[in-house]
């Protein structure tokens, strides 16, 4: 299932299964291409991983938490632990492959 | 105004000069050209603005001396040329600006004085700081350097004076091949910053004699077999990882004929240096084939390594570099330090070299000099240097023989670029490309991202070391890649006539995978993003100016097939840039190359920009 997340949502889903939290900006060209790769992504897998997006702007704490450094970042937690991360514009067969690695 | 947007059709080089030099050579034939009055064409082959032919027919089969007078003895330019009686002299080695003396002279004859006028040198034309030279110092060969920044490749003699120059930004390393030619990077950009579409070979007075396209592009570096294939630094046309592929091109046929894969051998991620990225792992930029154990050896920026590979297997024979944070089975591959003089890994080096007896040089940029984050170096607290070590395979041990630049600290230090040569033992040069300054001190960011910036100095300092003591060194502004001492003649064909051809194959470019679900809007594409379109024989280019933070994403459309080019707008949207000469002053702009290979029809070109698909007017035939 892939939606964006308030701060306060990721917090509470991010304990469990797998998920995959997409770093974004709102004035940020490949975050904005990412978002049509996601949502292409979560045709073919949304079944096995929870797609949260996270406005880099709009939650700073988790920003901090998280260590990101720029945007887009691809963080892939499961059971709230990160166990991948990826940086930049990625495309469809590389995020399916990192979530199927870990499904 | 039209909102169409430009379109224009681009002629390759080395179609252009062979129309220039069909006409050149039919005036010749079409008059009475003698020793006494022959014909003279300057720039003759469009590039090389300092490089001129005279043309002329002899009734007796004779050589013929060219001598081009230097601004004193030491700097005459002199050769002599086969006996022939149809005469066609390359004249090389002309000072910008002026009315050159030029003067042929019959073997065992006489002479003619010829005055040949330059124009005045581009601005192209790096400026010298300096030349220091020992009064001993007598070689007559050039100091070439190639482009990191805006100025283009140069050949300056021993007074620091311009005698050669091109005019196109062919980039990356100048290697004489065996053929008295030498092969260069093309000016075609595959990829942003510096992939390029492949290799010229070309001859001193710019003709081009082959252009090899390679489907991965090239970068850095490249290398001339013993029977005369090349290997080259690629990298897989998907581009998903980059500057990790070497290939071995058939020098008839361009075509691969072999590959390594160095993620066959390395883990991506081992060992990251500072500028490591998931993408550019390991940052290839040298390789030099040795034939005494039939194996190369690479130079991995991005790990901190020199790594020599079997050329039959492509498996690791030994790694030279700190081992800190490498992965405990690939230790094996290191040395241990011995000896008990001075001792520093090579951090972030360039250019890797073989000498004859086995042991192995490197510029060391220095940059970082750590393996650590925590105790990673600034910039103004590094240093570089040249530096030789002696390797002992059978005990894995590892002794710096030499080095040059420690001593002058942040004065040397190139975060960046940089090369050695080797001459003979203890005659060796020493070119620190990439001297960057913010202010007062080293920057720690590069200047090709700070080109408008009126608090950047860039400069480049090269040496030449003899027998313990430098014997010249030169300064002059701007960052260049390497520096190559070459004489400009050489005893072999120094023009070889007829139509240069094109060999090998370009890639399909990569498309991005996921596509915009999006209709046109059937509005032209509006003229503030002043968008053109280039197209080539073999590729189109588009350029055009967005604003940062604007998804754009260029379509081929046909009734069948849709094809999308994703562009980036981000605005730090590279990492290392041994090579900026492309990166353009306003990062609003931005280009995008499309090969026609894997392209088959008409297509329409649109442009998605945010929320509309515009029209641009144009159509591609592949």
């Amino acid at each position: 299932m892939l939606r964006e997340v308030t701060e306060q949502e990721f917090r509470q889903e991010a304990g469990s299964g797998l998920v995959l939290a997409d770093f974004y900006s709102t004035t940020c060209g490949p975050c904005k291409m990412l978002a049509f790769v996601l949502a292409d992504v979560d045709k073919t897998c949304g079944d096995k991983v929870n797609i949260m997006k996270i406005d880099f702007d709009k939650c700073p704490d988790l920003v901090e938490e998280y260590g990101v450094a720029g945007y887009p970042t691809l963080i892939l937690l499961k059971d709230g632990k990160e166990i991948k991360r990826v940086s930049g514009l990625q495309q469809k067969p590389a995020i399916i492959r990192m979530i199927e690695d870990e499904a | 105004m039209s909102d169409k947007i430009t379109y224009s059709f681009s002629e390759s080089l080395i179609k252009r000069q062979a129309e220039a030099e069909k006409q050149m050579l039919a005036e010749w034939k079409s008059g009475e050209y003698t020793f006494d009055n022959p014909l003279i064409k300057m720039n003759p082959y469009l590039i090389n603005p300092l490089a001129a032919v005279v043309l002329f027919t002899t009734e007796k089969e004779t050589a013929v001396t060219v001598t081009v007078y230097g601004k004193e003895e030491r700097g005459n330019i002199v050769h002599t040329f086969p006996r022939a009686k149809e005469h066609v002299i390359p004249v090389l080695g002309l000072y910008g600006d002026c009315e050159n003396r030029v003067e042929l002279r019959t073997y065992e004859g006489h002479t003619k004085e010829l005055r040949i006028r330059t124009e005045p040198l581009s601005e192209d034309v790096p400026k010298l700081h300096y030349i220091k030279t020992e009064p001993e110092y007598t070689s007559r060969d050039l100091i070439f350097v190639t482009p990191s920044l805006n100025a283009l490749a140069t050949g300056f003699d021993y007074r620091g004076d311009v005698r050669w120059h091109l005019t196109v930004p062919v980039v990356f390393d100048m290697k004489r091949l065996k053929n008295g030619n030498f092969l260069i990077g093309t000016e075609r950009v595959l990829q942003m910053p510096y992939y390029m579409s492949g290799l010229y070979e070309m001859t001193m007075a710019g003709k081009i004699v082959k252009e090899y396209s390679i489907p991965g592009g090239y970068h850095h570096d490249q290398w001339e077999m013993e029977n005369g294939d090349i290997l080259v630094l690629s990298e897989d046309p998907d581009f998903v990882t980059i500057e990790d592929v070497i290939v071995l091109l058939d020098r008839e046929t361009g075509k691969i004929k072999k590959r390594w894969d160095l993620k066959d051998c390395l883990t991506p991620g081992e060992g990251p240096s500072g500028g490591y990225t998931d993408r550019d792992w390991f940052h290839n930029n040298a390789l030099w084939y040795d034939k005494n154990n039939h194996s190369i050896t690479l130079s991995g920026r991005h790990t901190d390594t020199l790594i020599n590979i079997d050329y039959e297997t492509g498996e690791l024979n030994w790694i030279i570099g700190d081992p800190e944070t490498w992965p405990e089975e690939k230790l094996k591959y290191f040395f241990k330090p011995v000896g008990d003089g001075d001792f520093d890994w090579p951090y972030e080096q360039h250019a890797c070299l073989v000498t004859p007896n086995g042991d192995v040089m490197c510029f060391d940029n220095g940059h970082y000099r750590s393996k650590i984050r925590e105790k990673f170096l600034r910039n103004r607290d590094s240093f570089s240097r040249g530096v030789l070590y002696r390797l002992n395979r059978e005990d894995m041990t590892i002794e710096q023989i030499w080095q040059y630049g420690k001593e002058r600290g942040e004065e040397f230090f190139s975060s960046y670029i940089g090369n050695v040569e080797y001459y003979a033992e203890d005659h060796y040069l020493v070119h620190s490309g990439g001297i960057q300054y913010y202010g007062e001190h080293a920057s720690d960011k590069p200047a090709a991202l700070m080109k408008d910036d009126p608090n950047v100095r860039a400069e480049s300092i090269t040496v030449e070391w003899l027998d313990g003591k430098v014997i010249m060194e030169m300064k002059i502004e701007g960052n260049f890649y390497r520096a190559e001492k070459l004489p400009l003649y050489h005893d072999q064909d120094n023009l070889p006539l007829g139509e240069g051809i094109r060999v090998g194959e370009m890639g399909v470019t990569p498309e991005f995978d996921t596509l915009i679900p999006m209709e046109p809007c059937g509005e032209l594409l509006p003229y503030r993003y002043e968008a053109q379109l280039i197209e080539e024989e073999d590729r189109f280019t588009f350029k055009a100016i967005f604003e940062g933070g604007q998804l754009v994403m260029l379509m081929l459309e046909n009734e069948e097939e849709e094809h999308g080019y994703f562009i980036s707008t981000a605005k730090n949207k590279f990492n290392a840039l041994c090579c900026g000469t492309f990166i353009e002053k306003d990062p609003r702009n931005i280009t995008l190359s499309v090969n026609k290979a894997g392209l088959k029809g008409d297509f329409q070109v649109r442009v998605i920009v945010d929320d509309k698909k515009y029209d641009t007017g144009i159509q591609i035939h592949c």
